[in-house]
């Protein structure tokens, strides 16, 4: 796999940890999903990888449509202030996505490159749900964990099945929709998609 | 096993049907439709389990679909708890008044999403590929967070914000897991992680052990084992209780299965000694966390998760020990846990039409101001105790045993202390609910009062059945059978 694709979604990733607004993060989101799908049409041999890169372009499209009308329909007076400042933010992603790179063996057949570039968007994604309070950054933390596993799923031997990228695809896109509602709950209860106000159960 | 096949095609086809019925016929006719549909479906689980116990030591293990003596204990019990949680959801939706869906449409919702959670959570412990079953694992946690925000209110809310995103969370790193897995087997990629498959795991040592923690981590988060239990005890608690008895007695389970047959499967890659201590620690720390909580003065359905999360804790240890006898132990834990762990949940309805400070308070001296009420939390609390004669403690007292045959001693050494000490916070519970000092309550009728007691003298008898079925199971057919495995 070619360095420069897994440096474009490591960089988007790492953006996500570090911006303030909501909307950029989505925007970075989406990018970094489109990457993944010229990726995954650069490797389609047969009409069923293409339909599995279709299946990440419709996903890609389909969460920027629906993040970006949640930003809209729960306008924050001002961003959600997260728990660490952005450059502690970065620094602990990028400790934490070295430490899994040292953890994680990689086998033989793998690709370097892509090894590497997985593992950094699990840990970008891990330290985006750990780090941020806002809860449309907890969703974005999943997606981007999401990615990094659809960067797997298409740099494996053997590459991935149809079934199970449409099975991902959907899976994830019912679980962005829950988000979503409950998102929205949580704006309309506490008047902030704040995670630091769901603090009521505690033994 | 074509019977089994069709039977076992069948039990995730006919609920899916009942939702899809209960979504467009009209409002006054869904719930008929969705007991119907579980009582049909519980039928087909008590059917599927019987054909495929027939011959429990010829498991078929496919590409998708897995016919073991797994599926055969596990699936009757989620037809028999959702059947009863469908049963007894009328009575939740009678008594809650707030939901986050407009109160046109919040039945109709309700029983649709409790119906297709219900099938998911079905094909989990039939899935025949890792894959299959982490996908399925993923599609109930959509579903069940739905559920469990479905008051509306404040504290439901975080309570299945928690649990959408720590278990999402854990799952995308069991995905990561997977993704090792799947490099190291020859040839099908993702489709090749069927547990037959998984078997011929070609990769290094060191990967396959970095995999399996992976795998075991996430599934973890979802099992609820501590130390990634946060969100148990809240989602447990502030679901509507029809849904936290799936969530304990269907939905741990269920996962626990999965990461059991991973543990089959990659076992040998792992190294045996390794594979079993991961599972024994996850055991040892979830006892360890529950039990002082069980010492405590909690509401009745904090209590009861809890209690959840020492019986996964229970159940992590007997898979761990692996010895035939600890295995036989586990199996009738899930049984005897489900049974104990539903009708306690169930009770809570009624409990907080009778005693509303209950909501956030321990229950006192419901003994005495409601018997009924009070027999049927008695009977839950005393079987989940491991009061004798209750299942619970027959199975408990096999996996220790188990642990110490196997080796084991400082675990099972360990386990018994925690064990009793555990016994001896839900004794005093136990006592306290029933023959404490009564609070003031209000005079309305419990609702769905008459159906708990009804359950309640049902669970007794299996309860009682299974303890006898117990003494007999070391040593049987089905045992050799779960040591075998579908791989």
């Amino acid at each position: 796999m070619n360095g420069p694709a897994v440096w474009a979604l490591v960089v988007l990733g790492l953006g996500v940890v570090v911006v303030r607004r909501r909307s950029t993060a989505v925007g970075l989101v989406t990018a970094q999903a489109l990457v993944l799908v010229g990726v995954a049409l650069s490797r389609a041999r047969t009409g069923n990888d293409v339909l599995a890169a279709a299946a990440l372009a419709v996903r890609a499209v389909a969460f920027a449509g629906l993040l970006m009308f949640l930003v809209s329909r729960t306008r924050e007076l001002r961003p959600v202030r997260a728990k660490v400042a952005a450059p502690v933010r970065a620094g602990l992603a990028l400790g934490f996505a070295l430490a899994l790179t040292w953890l994680v063996p990689i086998s033989p057949a793998a690709d370097h490159y892509a090894h590497q570039g997985v593992l950094a968007l699990v840990a970008f994604g891990v330290s985006t749900v750990a780090t941020r309070r806002a809860t449309l950054f907890h969703v974005l933390g999943i997606v981007l964990v999401e990615n990094g596993l659809a960067l797997a799923a298409l740099t494996l031997h053997g590459g991935s099945s149809l079934e199970i990228e449409l099975g991902v695809t959907l899976d994830l896109t019912l679980l962005t929709l829950v988000a979503s509602v409950f998102h929205q709950r949580i704006f309309a209860e506490f008047g902030a998609g704040d995670a630091g106000a769901l603090r009521s159960l505690r033994d | 096993m074509t019977s089994a096949l069709f039977l076992a095609e069948s039990v995730v086809a006919v609920p899916v049907l009942a939702a899809a019925g209960t979504a467009v016929i009209p409002a006054r006719m869904v719930q008929r439709i969705a007991v119907l549909g579980m009582a049909l479906t519980a039928g087909l689980a008590l059917a599927f389990s019987a054909v495929v116990l027939r011959v429990p030591n010829q498991p078929a293990a496919g590409s998708w679909i897995a016919l073991d003596a797994l599926g055969a204990i596990l699936v009757p019990v989620i037809g028999v708890v959702g059947l009863a949680s469908v049963m007894l959801s009328a009575s939740y939706l009678r008594t809650s008044t707030t939901s986050v869906v407009g109160p046109q449409r919040r039945e109709r919702i309700y029983y649709v999403v409790l119906l297709v959670f219900i099938a998911t959570l079905l094909a989990v412990p039939i899935a025949g590929n890792l894959a299959m079953a982490w996908l399925l694992i993923e599609a109930t946690t959509a579903t069940s967070a739905l559920l469990v925000g479905f008051s509306g209110r404040p504290r439901a809310l975080e309570a299945g914000w928690k649990y959408l995103i720590l278990t999402s969370l854990g799952l995308g790193v069991a995905l990561l897991g997977l993704g090792l897995l799947a490099g190291g087997l020859p040839g099908d990629g993702w489709a090749g992680l069927s547990w037959h498959h998984l078997g011929h795991y070609a990769g290094g040592h060191n990967e396959a052990l970095v995999a399996y923690v992976l795998v075991l981590v996430g599934l973890a988060a979802k099992v609820g084992w501590a130390p990634v239990h946060n969100w148990l005890p809240d989602a447990h608690s502030e679901a509507p209780p029809p849904v936290s008895a799936l969530l304990s007695a269907a939905l741990l389970p269920a996962v626990l299965v999965v990461a059991w047959r991973v543990e089959r499967a990659i076992g040998p890659a792992v190294g045996p000694r390794s594979a079993h201590r991961i599972l024994i620690v996850f055991g040892l720390a979830s006892l360890a966390v529950a039990v002082p909580f069980l010492w405590q003065s909690l509401a009745w359905k904090r209590l009861l998760a809890y209690s959840s999360l020492e019986h996964m804790g229970v159940l992590a240890l007997g898979i761990g020990f692996g010895s035939p006898l600890a295995l036989a132990g586990v199996a009738v834990h899930i049984v005897g846990h489900a049974l104990a762990k539903s009708l306690g949940f169930y009770a809570s309805t009624p409990l907080l039409v009778h005693d509303p400070r209950c909501a956030g308070h321990a229950p006192s001296g419901i003994g005495r101001s409601a018997p009924g009420l009070g027999t049927a939390m008695g009977v839950s609390l005393g079987a989940l105790a491991g009061l004798p004669p209750s299942p619970l403690f027959v199975s408990e007292v096999m996996i220790l045993a188990g642990g110490y045959g196997s080796g084991h001693a400082w675990a099972a050494t360990a386990a018994a202390a925690l064990l009793a000490l555990g016994f001896l916070g839900l004794a005093h519970a136990l006592l306290e609910m029933l023959a404490g000092k009564s609070r003031r309550r209000t005079t309305a009728h419990p609702v769905g009062l008459g159906a708990v007691v009804a359950l309640s003298v049902g669970a007794s008898g299996l309860l009682l059945g299974l303890t006898a079925v117990a003494f007999s199971l070391p040593g049987s057919a089905l045992v050799s059978a779960l040591v075998r495995g579908a791989s």
